[in-house]
């Protein structure tokens, strides 16, 4: 990475910058690597709130709330957020744009259109096959074709890429700083027969009821057993919806910083990720790999490969609690098994680390740069441009 | 008039889309070659450390022999022949690979070092490279494109069959 002269980057994200979420972090960490390498890096998000960005993100405007995949997406399109974006390609002057999830309507798509030259694009999502993706496909094409490299953050994300698309990429998973997680404390408040988990657990899909309703059966053979729930969410409001008779047993301690979730994950005795669907990566398999916890997850086609299909993680059959009971209880007896997991998990995560990742997401780079002149607008938008500003100069 | 006036909005939009589409496959056939170039580099490249490594210590002579044809099958091939060769070169040196396991003195190690690098940009370059390749045919298969001769001249891209997993 040293021996090659700096780079001038933009990057798309399609959500807004302010919102939590997989992709925004994924960025944020990319650009503060690249930005420590010597690189100039500019991100052009949709910004809720426009005063407290960091100086490398450039606001395109307020996002809209829309519905799409099952969730709520914070998104910006429409001809205002395209002419900002035509802006910010003619004016950066980049040799190479990083476009994330391209594919859904936002402002990478829109980018993605607009620009011609270097692009990467990273697909993020894993959905099932839907028939409105079929529907545009057509219009889709041309666009995405326009990507120099397509990195898909897993396997699944890529099958759905090939699904949909019809088209191929390279697997790059996302990165963590394997550096803060390998080095927790182990605090007496979390540790002793406890079972973690963290997320917002008000969203169904997060599993948490799965979880819940396997500790009448663990606590029968574990006596001891805790769960400690971390993330955010209205805590009065969920413990409402526990079972009365579990609540001594169940403990919501909010949102955690990075060096408490570092010690979350070193205390805790086992993990579990019970998610029923709708995963595309799981980075937090990948920290609570990289912190030494034995991880326990639902055997949903993202976790399967994240943990090499058991090798560095136990899985259970999703959404069966009895399973995941049973999982759990034997993991919780057998401390060397439970060990050796923990072990393997831990060596696996190296390769989440942002050292190697972002190693191969610039290999990735240069591939793309090669041969290709720097980044402009494309051919067939710069005649609507010319058109759009004289009217705008009117 | 009416009529008339639809009729020219059509057919405006229809060139358009005949101008979008021609610039959308000059755009791939500019890939195609971009990559291949790139890819054609770094194949030299690897053919050149592969010559370096039979006339060091490392080989024993047997392998080295093996290396050493491969290495200028793979330098000499046509365009044709290319994946073939190269193919070839990389079972050779897998082959050696296999061998070197965990006994490599210093001198040698930057050699296997500059390999496992290379064999690294290779696999993004062949995956870059073939998937031009096979966007390119099958839009050019496009009847549009067909009738229109929208290709032009160009020449159809040589499909190349890199075996990935021996790489």
């Amino acid at each position: 990475m040293a021996n090659l002269k700096p780079l001038k980057i933009g990057i798309v994200c399609p959500y807004g910058w302010d919102a939590p979420g997989g992709v925004q972090n994924h960025i944020r960490d990319l650009a503060e690597y690249l930005i420590a390498h010597g690189h100039s890096v500019s991100v052009l998000a949709p910004c809720a709130d426009e005063e407290s960005l960091p100086e490398y993100v450039v606001s395109a405007g307020k996002p809209i709330a829309i519905p799409y995949n099952g969730a709520v997406a914070r998104v910006l399109f429409g001809p205002i957020a395209f002419s900002r974006v035509r802006q910010w390609i003619a004016q950066g002057d980049f040799d190479l744009l990083h476009l994330h999830e391209p594919a859904i309507p936002s402002l990478s798509l829109l980018a993605c259109w607009a620009a011609e030259g270097p692009m990467v694009g990273t697909f993020h999502a894993a959905a099932k096959r839907q028939r409105a993706i079929f529907a545009i496909g057509p219009i889709l094409e041309p666009v995405i074709e326009k990507l120099s490299v397509r990195i898909a953050v897993s396997e699944a994300a890529r099958l759905t890429l090939t699904e949909h698309l019809e088209t191929d990429a390279i697997v790059i998973p996302n990165g963590i700083y394997a550096n803060k997680f390998r080095d927790g404390d182990i605090l007496e408040k979390w540790s002793n027969e406890t079972i973690g988990f963290i997320g917002r657990f008000e969203e169904p899909r997060k599993g948490l009821s799965v979880l819940l309703e396997a500790i009448p059966v663990i606590a029968r053979f574990v006596p001891g057993v805790r769960v400690l729930v971390a993330g955010p969410g209205d805590i009065d409001e969920a413990m409402e919806t526990v079972d009365p008779q579990l609540r001594s047993r169940v403990t919501f301690l909010g949102r955690l910083t990075e060096k408490e979730k570092a010690d979350f994950f070193s205390s805790i005795s086992v993990y579990v990720a019970p998610n029923t669907g709708g995963e595309s990566f799981g980075i937090i398999l990948a920290e609570a790999m990289a912190s030494g916890s034995c991880v326990i997850a639902s055997d949903i086609p993202a976790f399967e490969s994240m943990l090499g299909n058991g090798e560095f993680g136990a899985l259970f059959k999703s959404e069966d609690s009895q399973d995941l009971a049973k999982t759990i209880i034997d993991l919780m007896r057998d401390d060397s098994k439970r060990d050796s997991l923990a072990r393997a998990g831990k060596a696996h995560a190296e390769i989440f680390d942002w050292e190697n990742v972002a190693e191969q997401i610039f290999s990735v780079y240069e591939m793309a740069i090669v041969g290709s002149e720097k980044v402009r607008l494309a051919s067939d938008t710069r005649s609507w441009s010319r058109l759009l500003n004289r009217e705008s100069e009117k | 008039m009416k009529t008339g006036l639809t009729l020219g909005l059509l057919l405006l939009l229809f060139l358009w889309y005949l101008s979008f589409s021609a610039t959308r496959l000059d755009r791939l056939h500019h890939r195609v070659e971009t990559s291949w170039a790139n890819l054609d580099g770094l194949l030299q490249r690897r053919a050149a450390v592969a010559l370096e490594l039979a006339h060091s210590e490392l080989a024993d002579p047997a392998s080295s022999l093996i290396l050493m044809a491969a290495a200028y099958q793979a330098r000499e091939a046509d365009m044709r022949g290319r994946s073939f060769a190269e193919s070839g070169l990389s079972s050779a040196l897998k082959l050696l690979h296999g061998d070197l396991e965990g006994q490599s003195p210093s001198a040698e190690k930057a050699l296997l070092e500059e390999l496992s690098l290379l064999t690294e940009k290779i696999k993004v370059g062949v995956a870059i490279h073939l998937d031009a390749v096979a966007r390119t045919i099958s839009v050019r298969k496009k009847i549009v494109f067909k009738l229109f001769r929208l290709a032009g001249t160009a020449p159809l891209p040589i499909t190349h069959e890199f075996e990935d997993d021996d790489l």
